[in-house]
């Protein structure tokens, strides 16, 4: 590898793609780095190459991604750094410098320019009974399905505000599972009501509502119960799941998806210091960003859901911006140019933003969150209570403070899991300006000798 | 057990994976966790209270499915990493 890349872009989904395919075949020293083996991000995530699955992921709303990375994965001039977890960014003299665990070791790589895509993560909810094996985020069950070509459950159960999880339902249930509710704690006519006040918006992103209601069609086909104004109160079992309590009474379940919308993977950006702001209803910290989505930080531009969860349309189309920019700012487009190339990915991008926000109200989880009892561990890695977290909030202090006196954020997921539930409560009593966590290294857990032998 | 492969589909090699000093089929290509959780073995790790933790985000993100590698005793994120014939890891970390 070069000793330092021109570009180095993390997230090998559509917005990492869109930015690569807008650098590419310009002499440019570029590699793409990614925890998957092979690139798709999460929207495409692909099964590994040993398997052979005729037909996969053919719905419509799919075609368009599947396109670009089809020309992505037919670059030869980009470097792919798959299996790669990036531990730390940082900037440095002439541009950033990344730490990444690769599977041959601890390596450091320098770039002039760093574009982050990192995508997002399903939000974590606490509720009583959410650590027992057999909850999983609705988004790690839909993984599952689209790339292992797994069902990860007997019997599964999804709960939550989000319409992703009608999509996820509707593809297990095509793959032979079963499904044995789908609970949307809002009522029916409160989501109505509010793509009804936007009927511009809906109407341009039609192939995605009629992909809804396509998915609705199939789960009635399948008998599969699809419910509003039905909260999940508790997860119960022993050692696993074995059912859920909910508005609908009691539910057998081996396996149970929650899905309340999706936060920002945005720890790189953090890390390097880049300026930050609160991101959608469902919590988490988006990138701020100029006209060509560069943050704050020299060098480090952000695209896709970093800078606020949107889609994978919005994701493309804020990569293609990204990726122009970065040439732009390389010398190799002049700024006239550069205006005109972007002018119909900032079109696309624009739309597909309005429609996520029409979605983010949709789908807004504020006040239809479960309620945490006293044991519910918050912070999952370090098993810390809710109610030791209350305690710790009523002393007063920060995010920080709190993560000091508990030990909440500490563990191997960097407060992933536990700050938007942390902030959630601190907002409750009037502390909601906290800035959170600050992000420390490993962003990735990483095991101390790895790091040594690294030097 | 816990969970179906999708039938109809190819995959890749068969192959075996320890847990905790037992055999666990699974298929090349295939990552730990999905191989563990088709194996009916749902537990991944043991929190503090020695009670059983499932895996979660099946992203890498969330550090839940951390199994202990048995040759150099490393933990390592089940759902990133994938099966090879012989691996060989536990649950009790």
């Amino acid at each position: 590898m070069a000793d330092i890349l021109d570009v180095a872009i993390v997230g090998g989904g559509p917005a990492g793609q869109a930015a690569a395919l807008h650098l590419a075949g310009r002499g440019l020293d570029i590699a793409v780095i990614d925890e998957q083996p092979r690139p798709g991000g999460q929207i495409l995530r692909q099964p590994p190459a040993s398997f052979t699955v005729p037909g996969w992921l053919a719905g419509r709303g799919y075609a368009r991604l599947k396109h670009q990375l089809a020309r992505f994965e037919a670059l030869d001039d980009i470097r792919w750094l798959g299996g790669c977890s990036v531990l730390d960014l940082a900037p440095t003299m002439d541009g950033l410098s990344l730490l990444a665990a690769t599977p041959g070791g601890i390596s450091r790589i320098r770039a002039r320019h760093v574009l982050v895509a990192t995508g997002c993560q399903d939000l974590a909810v606490p509720l009583p009974g959410w650590t027992l094996p057999g909850v999983m985020s609705a988004g790690g069950i839909q993984a599952f399905v689209k790339s292992q070509r797994f069902i990860p459950g007997e019997r599964i159960l999804l709960a939550g505000t989000h319409p992703l999880q009608l999509i996820v339902a509707e593809q297990v249930v095509r793959a032979g599972g079963e499904v044995a509710a789908i609970l949307f704690a809002q009522p029916r006519a409160g989501m109505i009501a509010t793509a009804m006040r936007h009927p511009l918006i809906a109407l341009r992103r039609a192939p995605d509502l009629a992909a809804a209601a396509s998915a609705m069609a199939t789960l009635r086909r399948a008998g599969v119960p699809v419910r509003f104004g039905a909260p999940l109160h508790a997860i119960s079992g022993m050692d696993r799941v074995t059912g859920a309590v909910t508005g609908m009474g009691e539910i057998a379940c081996d396996t149970v998806g929650l899905c309340y919308g999706f936060v920002p993977q945005s720890a790189l950006p953090r890390m390097a210091g880049a300026r930050m702001h609160k991101a959608g209803p469902a919590g988490g910290w988006a990138c701020a960003h100029d006209h060509w989505l560069r943050s704050s930080v020299v060098g480090l531009s952000v695209a896709g859901e970093a800078l606020g969860v949107a889609g994978a349309a919005a994701a493309a189309a804020g990569g293609a911006i990204a990726g122009i920019g970065i040439a732009r700012d390389l010398g190799l487009f002049a700024p006239e140019q550069a205006e005109r190339m972007a002018r119909p990915h900032r079109h696309a991008f624009d739309t597909h933003r309005a429609f996520a926000a029409m979605l983010d109200s949709i789908a807004d989880p504020t006040g239809h969150l479960p309620r945490p009892d006293a044991e519910t561990l918050l912070c999952r890695c370090e098993d810390v209570s809710f109610e030791t977290i209350c305690g710790a909030i009523e002393q007063g202090g920060s995010a920080n403070a709190i993560k000091l006196a508990t030990r909440c954020g500490m563990g191997a997921c960097q407060g992933r899991n536990c700050e938007p539930a942390l902030l959630r409560l601190l907002g409750d009593v009037g502390r909601g300006d906290d800035p959170g966590f600050t992000a420390r290294f490993p962003a990735r857990p990483v095991a101390i000798g790895d790091l040594a032998e690294s030097g | 057990m816990s969970g179906t492969r999708i039938p109809g589909e190819t995959r890749g090699a068969a192959i075996t994976v320890i847990v905790d000093g037992a055999p666990v089929p699974a298929f090349a290509g295939e990552t730990l966790a999905t191989a563990m959780i088709a194996a009916d073995r749902t537990a991944f790790r043991h929190d503090t209270r020695r009670v059983a933790r499932g895996l979660f985000c099946n992203m890498g993100s969330c550090s839940e499915c951390l199994v202990t590698r048995v040759a150099d005793g490393r933990r390592i994120r089940a759902c990133l990493t994938e099966a090879a014939d012989g691996l060989e890891v536990r649950t009790d970390g």
